[in-house]
């Protein structure tokens, strides 16, 4: 019992335990307070830096395999050592800045989106009792952080001096401000039942605390979930939405003038940024740190691990969808279907509220099911009509140039007729 | 008064607001001008927290850094000039003496009465300025102060019309803005063209003809 | 606790510091010949008059919701104000190509 009661609450031990440890070296609570933060904040960099090694190693590994070949086999067994020769690679790369580049502008860029990549972690409740800082206002704080990374790429793409670049950070930042508004939308039903802001409170009602139902939210929401994962691949700029930063077409995009650590930083960005998009996916709609037999911060990592690998096969299935796509995606498809859904959800979740006198066989199974149900059809029914009309779209497209090569070829045939 | 780390906090987080305003209507680049105001608001959001309000706080960073900032750089970038203008118009000295003349009356104004001014030092107590802070006992509060607040934007009786107003203010500016910033097709660009060469010429005619014979013009008006 | 002094920071020090902002933005508005520019010191008047709000609702009122739905309603009038604002100088300078105020002291361009 006592060794189970340890496995449990590991970290929640440690930190005592280093809480313990500053406190009798500093007699001042003040100082104890913000040593301890510090290091807290150290080891959460700590970790996501760790991981982001092992998740570019993860990564090439199970996209090659997707693509049926082998990865990475030759640094160490089985390519184990990657992490560190690509770590290796970028340190020793010349680290240069373009002639009449913004000095400041340009260095201070890839500090900017680490940070703000990095910031997303305090919130995030890791175990019972262990969160960075329980923000009542957790929730909208990722998402404010996460537009401060906005303002890095414009810096980044001003800052080289290089047209290309600017370009390239003026579409990614248009694709970037245009998927905060489904995110921001789809957010609102996690926080409409769960009350509260925080990121703690809502893996709370997610759990059977309190009597609590223990439903995760991604059975009360699957659209919103779904609308939201999307969003938030569309947000890290990953694939299948990196036409951004694709090597062989706009040349790697606002980023193309760093190279050596900077362009690593970049790099960083990008995979803590997915990270911790999958972290905060785990929490608000697959139930946090909550589950039956392991302890729970290795739920968390599981359940993170699973959205990450879905990350990863989106990655390695999907072509790159084009600017245009895109957009119409964002604003013809998700945001009328966010806004319509949150409209019926209010509705619904109001309609069948437990604890209603009137309805006394209301529970939260039951509003869970009215919720996903009523918001599944109006999304499917919008599916099958984009659909729908895309294809009209696209056959007619086809059709026409199917005339212009008719006429081409009746064109070709008659003058060769006429030559001869 | 004592000096806590919130007094600290504080001043940092004043000299990094006013500074970065400072240089914000100093500079003559706009992009760093642009950069600056995001420090600032930052800055400003650091001060909603200190003030125990970080709804606000993040509001402020989602709104102003998220959004606006974006729109101004954007603008910047889109209205870049070939010519280098000049960075203060003629009235630069006129207007900084008058903010400076403002910011002294207004501290001036907010001074509690122990460190209010005595006009007339000696003979009569008059005090310039002051204003009785002691009906302030700061009182704790909860974090229910969101929620009060939502309740209160859709409560009926209190900010529910000026909610929907803002909602149809910002409606309206959504699309107003769009249309009026919008690229114009080579089209429409000939055809707004063609429509203010013809007014400009209909206004040259009006001019010669008040110039020979104004009398019938004006008669012609007045139908 | 002494009066008018929250974690050690009076009142008035929140009030000197959004007035000054406010009287650099003043600055920023009468004193600049870029249309831009002045946008940003309105933006920083507005800042000023969110701080001034959100402090006196703190040491003062702080049970009712008043004073933050004033502040909200200020960052939506701030939001519009800067959208519409910058669609009229990015017109303005399609059609004069330039974006200095005084030069568009007439009804026509």
């Amino acid at each position: 019992m006592d060794l189970l009661n340890i496995i449990n609450n590991l970290l929640k031990i440690i930190g005592d335990w280093i809480y313990g440890l500053v406190h009798g070296l500093v007699g001042n609570l003040l100082v104890t307070d913000l040593i301890t933060m510090g290091l807290a904040a150290i080891i959460l960099c700590t970790f996501a830096a760790l991981s982001f090694m092992g998740l570019t190693y993860a990564e090439r590994k199970i996209v090659a395999r997707i693509q049926d070949r082998i990865g990475p086999n030759q640094a160490g067994p089985f390519g184990l050592l990657v992490p560190i020769a690509d770590g290796i690679k970028m340190f020793t790369k010349e680290d240069t800045t373009p002639t009449a580049a913004d000095r400041w502008v340009y260095n201070i860029a890839p500090l900017v989106i680490a940070t703000a990549a990095l910031t997303a972690y305090a919130v995030l409740p890791l175990a019972p009792g262990v969160v960075g800082t329980n923000l009542n206002v957790g929730v909208v704080f990722t998402i404010a952080i996460g537009s401060g990374s906005v303002v890095a790429i414009l810096m980044a793409g001003w800052g080289s001096n290089n047209k290309y670049a600017l370009l390239g950070a003026f579409r990614t930042v248009a694709q970037l401000i245009g998927y905060e508004v489904p995110m921001l939308l789809n957010l609102i039903p996690v926080v409409l039942i769960a009350g509260s802001l925080s990121l703690v409170d809502i893996v709370n009602v997610q759990s059977t605390l309190n009597g609590s139902p223990g439903i995760p939210f991604v059975l009360y929401f699957p659209v919103s979930a779904l609308i939201f994962l999307i969003s938030g691949i569309a947000e890290t700029a990953r694939s299948p939405f990196d036409l951004l930063e694709a090597e062989s077409e706009i040349v790697a995009g606002f980023h193309v003038e760093y190279s050596g650590m900077k362009f690593a930083l970049f790099f960083l960005g990008e995979y803590v940024n997915a990270l911790a998009v999958s972290f905060m996916f785990a929490t608000l709609f697959l139930g946090g740190y909550n589950g039956p037999i392991f302890p729970p911060y290795v739920w968390l990592l599981i359940k993170a691990a699973a959205v990450f690998t879905i990350l990863m096969w989106l990655r390695g299935t999907l072509p790159r969808i084009r600017v245009d796509q895109m957009h119409t995606m964002n604003w013809k498809f998700f945001v009328p279907i966010s806004a319509l859904n949150l409209i019926i959800l209010l509705l619904v979740a109001k309609i069948f509220q437990p604890g209603n006198a009137a309805m006394p066989w209301v529970t939260p199974g039951v509003q869970a099911m009215a919720t996903a149900i009523t918001t599944l059809i109006p999304f499917l029914a919008g599916l099958s009509i984009a659909s729908r009309r895309l294809r009209s779209q696209r056959d007619a497209a086809e059709a026409l140039a199917e005339t212009r090569r008719a006429a081409n070829r009746a064109a070709v045939t008659t003058s060769m007729g006429g030559a001869h | 008064m004592t000096i806590t780390l919130q007094t600290i906090i504080f001043a940092l987080l004043s000299v990094v607001v006013l500074g970065s305003a400072l240089f914000v209507v100093t500079t003559r680049n706009l992009f760093h001008a642009a950069l600056m105001l995001i420090l600032s608001f930052f800055g400003v959001a650091g001060l909603y927290v200190l003030l125990e309000s970080g709804f606000f706080a993040v509001a402020q960073v989602l709104v102003y850094i998220g959004a606006i900032s974006i729109l101004f750089i954007f603008a910047v970038m889109l209205t870049r000039g070939m010519v280098a203008m000049p960075r203060v118009n003629a009235q630069a000295q006129l207007a900084a003496l008058v903010s400076v003349l403002l910011f002294v009356v207004i501290v001036v104004i907010v001074n509690p009465t122990a460190l209010s001014i005595k006009v007339l030092p000696g003979a009569s107590e008059r005090v310039l300025g002051g204003i009785p802070w002691q009906f302030t006992t700061v009182t704790t509060i909860t974090d229910s102060y969101i929620k009060q607040f939502g309740a209160s934007l859709v409560d009926g009786s209190a900010y529910l019309l000026p909610f929907l107003l803002a909602a149809v203010l910002l409606d309206i500016a959504l699309a107003g803005a769009v249309q009026v910033a919008r690229e114009r097709r080579p089209a429409e660009v000939l055809a707004e063209r063609e429509l203010m060469a013809a007014e400009a010429a209909e206004e040259q005619q009006r001019e010669q003809a008040l110039d020979t014979a104004p009398e019938t013009v004006l008669a012609a008006d007045h139908h | 606790m002494e009066q008018g002094i929250l974690n050690g920071i009076p009142l008035h020090f929140f009030l000197i510091v959004a007035a000054g902002l406010f009287c650099i933005g003043l600055y920023g508005v009468l004193g600049r010949k870029n249309a831009i520019a002045m946008l940003m010191g309105v933006e920083l008047m507005l800042n000023a008059v969110n701080i001034n709000l959100i402090a006196f609702w703190r040491y003062v009122r702080p049970e009712t919701p008043a004073a933050l739905a004033f502040v909200a309603f200020v960052f939506v009038v701030a939001a519009a104000e800067a959208a519409v604002g910058l669609a009229l100088i990015i017109s303005v300078y399609r059609n004069t190509k330039s974006v200095d105020p005084e030069k568009l002291d007439q009804m026509k361009f």
